[in-house]
């Protein structure tokens, strides 16, 4: 009987256990889950400046993908006088935020008066909506400006499978049938030149391709970030036909702005990213920024937003003392500002450079800020306060 | 810096203390993970209601491999129930058993073919580990030899070109064409996967008389159509992708397991009940799959926490003599620990080091790919070695098995380093690959 009873209890106990085992399971998965979910709809607004002339979307160029989590909003900053066209493209990468918000500082403060800017700030959208499970990325970061902090969602390198999937077991890159690693057929640099029924990102780069080739684009900049463990950070990626304007952007980066910017050849063998499709299918010339994002490094210490904000970390310091890095570093790391305002200073070079080497397709642009200014004032100082502008002068992707 | 190093402390002691409670694998992964995120937590690393996302968030990690796992096993499951495999063995072995020699090689061939493919040990084993284990075993090759030539093979499989997930990784991180690699991949694999089936299969280890005597045909009448038509929609789905990659749709690892295990049932549908063998394959995988699952949290605990951070910190920053002198503990132990993470986590500062003082990158990622299918059969996870028992049946100790392994395991990790360190002098591979 005793023995009986200490049965009955003791597969009550462990049932009990097992139930409140569920019960916590649940508990952590919907608390996680939500969290999961809210960072995926979260809605970033980008205040339209005064150079903004219309909003479209890249669905005008690929319709499949009207309706998907990949159609991206274009900004059209269009110049009172005729000239070239230039286009700039933020999050192709969107774990590489500087890309993002140096395209974002364009549409909120530039004013074109000569040729076209077309921005494109989330392009690849899907990614930005996308956490990197197994990796700890903070889910939103804030800039601090002069009325409060404005929040920005991070993003992921590789599109969410939840909008492209299942993944192949290798990709074959479209056209020229090179293999690359089964996880770049999510990512939107390895999808280049793209066709209009592939997967997703073959679909976007392929509206971008045609969005180049009807809007007549001259210019292609695509901005990115790269590991200070990486030989190809903080420099201008570009093929052969893009090399002059992208070696004398170089040379006049340091006099002018007081930074260091090299020039990289993008490899031939090497398919489906920007700087080598674009070139080669298109009549535009690409260039590829790369800044240094000490986040993205493997040996860093927590992945906070801290470090993604100011690429300070006592690993690299030691790594950096010891000659591993392939970038100056020191006690005061790689901060956004800093990220950024390269961004914005060497694009606006390129743009400078190209329209000496064209006078006829010259592309004039005032009002963004430069690398000294960002120093001086912060990112922040050219974030507008999304909440106290009218409804149409706001957008959310 | 000093957080991740505690942080690292209370990792290891909450893992400690749950192997003295001995404790399963993923319980021992699981707490250790939710300790340290909790003491990461209060440390101050990331917020409190972050916690519970990580927990989640990790969770899906390696989701595709969790489906490839159970329609992978499923597909075989089946054919093994209708008794499909006895019918592959009892054919193998009759027509080539008399010439040992030969029917090791076949059985190697078949053992890496469906890994290099896809780039998964697991999938090699899944499809072809039950009939060439049950082979190998009428050949007189005792349990545990059986079990670690699984293993190895296993893993050179999944190194094996054209599809390396090691590699692909870490190109795809330092933005290395995935270039190069057939010759570079295939020349030392193809020796290695030899010598191991020929030294660990050779002797007979276990009493057997004339192999093809030992076996009995099997009782039910099968026809080879339906034993070689879902292998048939099997290989055809994987390699059609190959063949015509911007016509053929997408299908992904885990629809093409469950189409051919559909395949496979309907070629057996009278003596198979498809309800009952699924439930007994996932009963059978869930330790395997929670491995799995745990592990990518693991990882993004680790990560979030710096630890990861600070074990690729602690090894580049060591002399290059030592670097090359460690590889062959640290590569595999970060496989064991975060599986292909090991590949990011180590696999991109350590290629890119290797290339800036002159090294060959695309040697030396081959180089590390040997070593890393090794972490395959390394607690906590051991994927490939807790399948290859799995898929043999053998019933004695893991460890029995891996020290079956150690010669090949040498020579593995021998031609591995010798990669790495002398790359410049295999470069003439990749020049013959591409």
């Amino acid at each position: 009987m005793q023995g009986k009873l200490g049965g009955l209890m003791s597969i009550n106990r462990a049932t009990c256990i097992k139930i409140l085992l569920i019960v916590v399971a649940s508990v952590v998965t919907g608390l996680g889950a939500s969290q999961l979910w809210h960072h995926r709809h979260y809605k970033t607004p980008v205040v339209l400046g005064p150079g903004v002339t219309r909003v479209g979307s890249l669905s005008e160029y690929c319709p499949s993908l009207r309706g998907t989590l990949a159609d991206a909003l274009v900004f059209y900053l269009e110049g009172g006088e005729e000239g070239g066209v230039a286009l700039l493209l933020g999050n192709s990468h969107p774990n590489e935020p500087a890309g993002f918000l140096a395209s974002l500082v364009y549409i909120e403060n530039a004013v074109v008066k000569k040729g076209t800017v077309i921005v494109i700030p989330f392009l690849n959208r899907s990614a930005s909506c996308y956490t990197r499970p197994g990796d700890g990325y903070p889910l939103f970061f804030s800039i601090a400006t002069p009325w409060g902090e404005r929040i920005f969602r991070m993003g992921n390198r590789e599109a969410s499978p939840l909008d492209q999937w299942p993944d192949p077991d290798v990709y074959v890159h479209y056209p020229e049938g090179q293999l690359l690693s089964f996880v770049d057929a999510r990512n939107i640099n390895r999808a280049w030149p793209g066709r209009p029924d592939g997967l997703l990102m073959e679909r976007v780069a392929y509206a971008v391709m045609e969005l180049i080739r009807k809007r007549k684009v001259d210019v292609v900049i695509d901005f990115h970030e790269a590991e200070t463990l990486y030989p190809v950070t903080n420099c201008i990626v570009a093929p052969e036909k893009s090399a002059r304007i992208a070696t004398l952007t170089a040379l006049w980066i340091k006099p002018k702005e007081g930074f260091d910017c090299h020039v990289e050849p993008s490899p031939v063998g090497f398919r489906g990213l920007s700087h080598r499709e674009i070139g080669d299918y298109s009549d535009a010339f690409p260039f590829l920024l790369e800044a240094p994002i000490p986040f993205l490094d493997q040996p860093t210490g927590p992945k906070t937003e801290e470090l993604l904000l100011t690429g300070k970390d006592p690993f690299l310091l030691r790594l950096a003392r010891r000659g591993r890095l392939f970038v100056p570093y020191d006690e005061d790391g790689w901060s956004i500002d800093r990220r950024v305002g390269q961004h914005l200073s060497v694009s606006l070079e390129i743009l400078n450079q190209f329209s000496k080497v064209f006078p006829s397709k010259s592309i004039s642009v005032v009002n963004v800020p430069k690398y000294a200014d960002l120093i001086r004032f912060g990112l922040g100082s050219y974030l507008s306060d999304p909440a106290t502008l009218p409804p149409d002068c706001v957008v959310y992707q | 810096m000093t957080i991740p190093i505690i942080l690292l402390m209370v990792f290891v002691l909450a893992y400690a203390t749950c192997s003295l409670r001995k404790l399963s694998v993923e319980l021992r992964l699981l707490i250790s993970a939710v300790v340290t995120g909790g003491a990461g937590m209060l440390a101050g690393v990331f917020s409190p209601q972050d916690l519970p996302r990580h927990l989640v968030e990790g969770t899906f990690a390696y989701l595709d491999i969790v489906l490839i796992f159970v329609t992978g096993a499923t597909f075989m499951g089946i054919l093994q129930a209708a008794g499909a495999i006895d019918y592959i063995v009892y054919y193998i072995v009759s027509y080539t058993g008399r010439w040992r020699l030969a029917t090791l090689i076949l059985l190697a061939i078949l053992l890496l073919v469906p890994g290099a493919l896809t780039g998964a040990g697991s999938i090699s084993l899944l499809v072809m580990g039950a009939p060439v284990a049950a082979a190998l075993a009428s050949l007189g090759i005792s349990g545990e030899r059986v079990a670690a030539i699984l293993f190895i093979l296993g893993g050179l499989s999944a190194a094996a070109p054209p599809v390396n997930v090691w590699a692909m990784i870490t190109c795809a991180g330092t933005a290395i064409p995935y270039v190069g690699f057939e010759l570079t991949l295939a020349v030392p694999i193809v020796g290695l996967a030899i010598f191991t089936v020929v030294f660990l299969g050779w002797k007979r280890t276990s009493a057997s008389a004339e192999p093809v005597k030992t076996l009995t045909r099997p009782v039910q009448e099968i026809r080879w159509w339906q034993i070689l038509l879902p292998f048939l929609v099997f290989f055809t789905l994987i390699i059609s992708t190959r063949i015509w990659p911007f016509r053929m749709p997408v299908l992904g690892l885990p629809l093409v397991f469950a189409i051919s295990a559909f395949v496979a049932w309907f070629c057996f549908f009278k003596t198979v009940r498809l309800w009952s063998l699924s439930l007994e394959v996932t009963r059978r995988l869930l330790p395997l799959l929670a491995t799995v699952v745990v592990v990518g949290v693991v990882q993004q605990i680790l990560t979030a926490t710096g630890i990861r951070g600070l074990i690729a910190y602690s090894v580049l920053m060591l002399p290059v003599t030592i670097i090359y002198a460690i590889l062959p503990l640290v590569i595999p132990f970060s496989e064991g620990v975060l599986t292909y993470g090991g590949a990011a986590v180590l696999g991109i500062p350590l290629a890119w080091f290797f290339d800036s003082i002159g090294q060959h990158a695309t040697v030396v990622i081959a180089g590390l790919s040997l070593l890393w299918l090794l972490g395959d059969g390394l607690p906590p996870t051991a994927l490939i070695g807790r399948l290859s028992i799995l898929t043999s049946g053998y019933k004695g100790k893991y460890t029995q098995m891996l020290r079956a392994s150690l010669i090949p395991w040498i020579l593995v990790t021998a031609v591995g380093l010798a990669m790495i360190i002398f790359s410049r002098r295999f470069a003439f591979l990749v020049a013959w690959s591409t």
